[in-house]
């Protein structure tokens, strides 16, 4: 009981906020402010299984989405066309008026700072703190220490957790880890946050918080893309719902609603 | 930059090593066996071929005369033999140098040294023949054995020393084989060895490498830990078997020289040659090392 009555608190306070990006993301509807655009995308596995059938959508600036839909319904292979590890069949991926699965080998490492990604499990290293798990982000991208020393405790500032900087990650609660993980994709400052069910393994007070950040985000004006199960939370978003299902989109909602 | 991009790769690969410690040891094991197999069975080619090459030195051929034919005679043979071009040195041997050399190689022997003396001299006036090359001999015994020199000569001695050559050059031969076989099935057993180690270390740390691919680290970040890994199996490996080798030939070749009569084994080899095998080893080692690691990694990184 408290925990919902928590939630509702979390939800009015957040209302206000998303409701300015709200109202512009899908009126300034052009193609100039359109930085993500699959075109009549298909992807199909080996053995004919079409994951994602011809699917077309836009994502302009500052927009934040929820992708919805029932497993095996394509959010996951829109997202894995998204961060360049997987190539459409047919189609185009175009992130700011590029086609990304026209990346070379060697510009997908700087394509993927630009695009950040949490999941549901996380995926921090469990025997590295906290600081070390977001500064493993920047040394793999050939940053010099002075630079890690100088980001890596401010993004864990924005991120709430300064008092935790230095416990190992496999300490910390799912909420804690979320954070780091949340941390860590916006230490390259990336245009756009790709959330793979990121509050799959989250209480709902954790998770609410975690949307909280997500909004803070998008506020500063990084697109969210939130690939989420979560009825309660799309339907209390109010914000541009994607469906999917069974590769397609089914309905695409300026304020939308979860529908199954 | 660089360098600090270098120091954490390479502290990435230490930490990998060492975690994997018995994986490593069975892999730098499988390099100094591989690396010691090619440079001993080198090495044995080398000695043979050299044994080959002074035995060649030492063949000659001596033509016996009667005691019936004159000493213009024997100068005439050694003057048609001298503007051949396929001679190289004919040597005339008289009845007293032939002494001088029989008292000399039975020095210790007075017996038989004192068989024959001066007055009575049964020892046959000889030519010592060498020829450019060993096979030639064949061609002078033909010439020497035709109806005109016949009868001046008493004996032609050269037979044994060819079979003693054509032996060594068999053997030199199945040497060769036998080193080019196991050389090639011990490269064959370090590449998969080292390739499968490499992978599984990739495996053991595959949560690494995709959270490092997830926030954007560059190929050679990714790539890096397990090439150093390969080359440290190289340099190890290379470094433990120039070690081997150097204390094997260090004790076995004043015993190969004794029996093989050579005695420019040690300095040749062990003065020069030792760190062109060294370098050889380190070369091989590190490419095999960095095969191994470039082919383990190159799928994981699309």
């Amino acid at each position: 009981m408290t925990t919902e009555i928590n939630l509702k608190e979390k939800k009015e306070e957040t209302k206000e906020k998303p409701d300015k990006t709200l109202k512009e993301a899908p009126a300034s509807r052009s193609d100039d402010s359109t930085v993500i655009e699959f075109k009549n995308v298909i992807k199909e596995y080996p053995g004919k299984v079409r994951a994602v059938d011809n699917v077309s959508f836009k994502i302009d600036l500052g927009e934040f989405i929820s992708l919805v839909g029932p497993s095996g319904a394509g959010k996951s292979t829109l997202i894995r066309l998204l961060t360049c590890e997987e190539a459409p069949t047919s189609g185009q991926v175009l992130v700011a008026g590029r086609d990304i699965s026209k990346l070379k080998q060697k510009e997908v490492p700087f394509y993927r700072r630009k695009v950040g990604v949490i999941f549901q499990d996380f995926k921090l290293l469990p025997k590295k703190t906290v600081y070390e798990n977001i500064a493993f982000a920047l040394e793999v991208a050939d940053a010099s220490n002075e630079e890690i020393k100088d980001k890596v405790p401010k993004i864990i500032e924005i991120v709430g957790l300064t008092s935790r900087t230095k416990a190992f990650s496999e300490e910390l609660s799912g909420g804690e880890k979320q954070r780091v993980s949340i941390a860590r994709a916006l230490v390259h400052r990336p245009k756009l946050l790709i959330a793979d069910e990121p509050t799959g393994n989250l209480d709902p007070v954790a998770t609410w918080e975690i949307i909280e950040l997500l909004f803070k985000i998008n506020k500063q004006g990084t697109i969210v893309l939130l690939a989420t199960h979560d009825k309660e939370v799309v339907d209390a978003l109010e914000k541009r719902v994607i469906t999917m299902r069974q590769g397609k989109i089914v309905s695409d909602q300026v304020k939308g609603k979860y529908i199954l | 930059m660089l360098i600090t991009t270098l120091y954490r790769i390479s502290k990435t690969s230490l930490v990998s090593f060492w975690r994997n410690r018995w994986l490593s040891l069975a892999a730098t094991l499988i390099m100094i066996l591989t690396l010691i197999t090619i440079s001993f069975f080198m090495s044995l080619l080398v000695i043979t071929g050299k044994t080959t090459e002074s035995l060649k030195e030492k063949v000659d051929m001596s033509v016996y005369f009667n005691e019936s034919t004159s000493n213009d005679q024997v100068f005439a043979i050694q003057n048609l033999l001298l503007s051949r071009s396929d001679i190289k040195k004919v040597d005339y041997v008289s009845k007293e140098k032939a002494l001088a050399l029989w008292r000399e190689r039975n020095k210790d022997n007075e017996k038989i040294r004192d068989v024959i003396s001066s007055t009575d001299n049964p020892l046959p006036r000889s030519l010592e023949i060498k020829t450019q090359n060993p096979e030639d001999l064949e061609k002078i015994n033909t010439l020497l054995s035709n109806d005109d020199y016949h009868p001046l000569i008493k004996d032609i001695s050269y037979r044994k020393n060819k079979d003693l050559i054509n032996r060594l050059v068999n053997i030199t031969d199945f040497i060769k084989i036998i080193g080019w076989t196991l050389s090639l099935v011990f490269v064959l057993i370090a590449i998969l060895i080292i390739y499968n180690t490499i992978r599984l270390t990739i495996f053991a740390r595959s949560e690494e490498i995709a959270i490092m691919k997830l926030v954007g680290g560059s190929d050679w970040y990714v790539r890096g830990p397990f090439i150093i890994e390969g080359i440290g199996y190289g340099l190890l490996g290379a470094l433990s078997s120039s070690v081997i080798y150097y204390f094997f030939f260090r004790f076995s070749v004043p015993v190969a020289e004794k029996y093989l009569g050579l005695s420019d084994l040690n300095s040749s080899y062990l003065g020069i040659n030792f760190w062109a095998v060294v370098g050889l080893q380190i070369l091989l080692g590190l490419a095999l090392g960095v095969l191994c690691s470039m082919t383990a990694i190159r799928k994981h990184l699309k």
